[in-house]
């Protein structure tokens, strides 16, 4: 598979600002949105994609094309960020660092019900247990391939679809009350 | 494909066929096109989606997060400009050399260029 990042990779070894300019361009809104929703913080987002981009930097100049998809090591390296935010979270016990809280002042109208919508989706996936929304952030969210998917969480494919699937029927109990549809077989997901 | 695949597929990846598998995409569309047992998987799938939409996120990068992306780019070392400028000054001196064509052997930029580039280098 021919990786469209190789040669810009390469060109930031040799010192070519501009190719940085290009990887940032190219890759900086999708390292945000896949850590936004590891997060659920944007500005500890934007703080993880720094991290990212120095550590891409440092890396380009022992980059090896041929033996992994640079996105595929970007999603990684992301995700392996979050995880480390994540278990720092844990270990000063601020559970709720990153829940972002609906401004109580705005209007109820159509645009304020649509953002309590995506607040809740947010929380959902805020509750889902990390692997599962590692994965769920870059298959869904993403649209990445299962096999790039399972590369960057270091899974079998088997394994990223066992974490979809969990992932899912998790996000179905926790908006069930959201969507009449979403209520067929919840029953018997919280039987699980 | 078979219903056990094809509900396996839709409750890891959802009812949006961009999403599925590529190698199994055509199988599973053909699948859900003659199963009505597909399509009651692929409707409350599709419930799901819906609601996961509403956090599609496609804003863009903030000009500010991006200069601050931008500024964490590394500049040529000074060790790999000085390499660069050591590399043209040799270009030039060659270049004014061969334009001359000095037949003099005693010419000091010759003598240099002769011990930088080695025996072989010839005015």
């Amino acid at each position: 598979m021919t990786d469209p990042d190789a040669d810009l990779i390469l060109r930031v070894a040799a010192g070519d600002a501009r190719a940085g300019e290009q990887i940032v361009l190219r890759h900086s809104a999708r390292v945000v949105r896949v850590a936004r929703r590891m997060l659920g913080d944007a500005t500890e987002a934007e703080d993880v994609a720094q991290d990212v981009f120095l550590r891409v930097w440092k890396a380009a100049s022992g980059w090896r094309t041929g033996e992994a998809l640079f996105q595929t090591w970007l999603h990684r390296v992301t995700i392996n960020a979050c995880y480390d935010r994540l278990r720092r979270r844990r270990e000063t016990a601020d559970a709720e660092a990153g829940l972002d809280v609906a401004d109580p002042s705005d209007t109820p109208d159509e645009a304020w019900f649509k953002r309590q919508r995506a607040q809740r989706v947010r929380q959902a996936i805020a509750q889902l247990p990390e692997r599962q929304r590692a994965a769920i952030a870059l298959c869904h969210f993403e649209q990445t391939s299962n096999i790039e998917a399972a590369a960057a969480l270091g899974v079998s494919v088997d394994a990223l679809e066992s974490l979809l699937a969990r992932g899912r029927r998790m996000l179905k109990t926790l908006l069930a009350d959201l969507g009449p549809d979403l209520l067929g077989d919840v029953g018997e997901v919280r039987k699980e | 494909m078979d219903a056990a695949r094809f509900e396996a597929i839709v409750a890891a990846y959802g009812a949006d066929a961009a999403r599925w598998p590529e190698a199994e995409r055509a199988a599973a569309q053909a699948f859900a096109q003659t199963s009505s047992e597909a399509q009651a998987i692929l409707a409350e799938a599709h419930a799901l989606d819906a609601l996961l939409a509403a956090d599609a996120d496609e804003a863009p990068v903030s000009v500010t997060l991006t200069r601050r992306l931008m500024r964490t780019i590394p500049s040529p070392s000074p060790q790999r400009v000085w390499g660069v400028a050591a590399a043209l000054a040799a270009c030039a001196v060659l270049g004014v050399v061969v334009g001359y064509n000095s037949p003099q052997g005693d010419d000091p930029a010759m003598t240099a260029l002769g011990a930088a580039f080695g025996e072989g280098f010839e005015g």
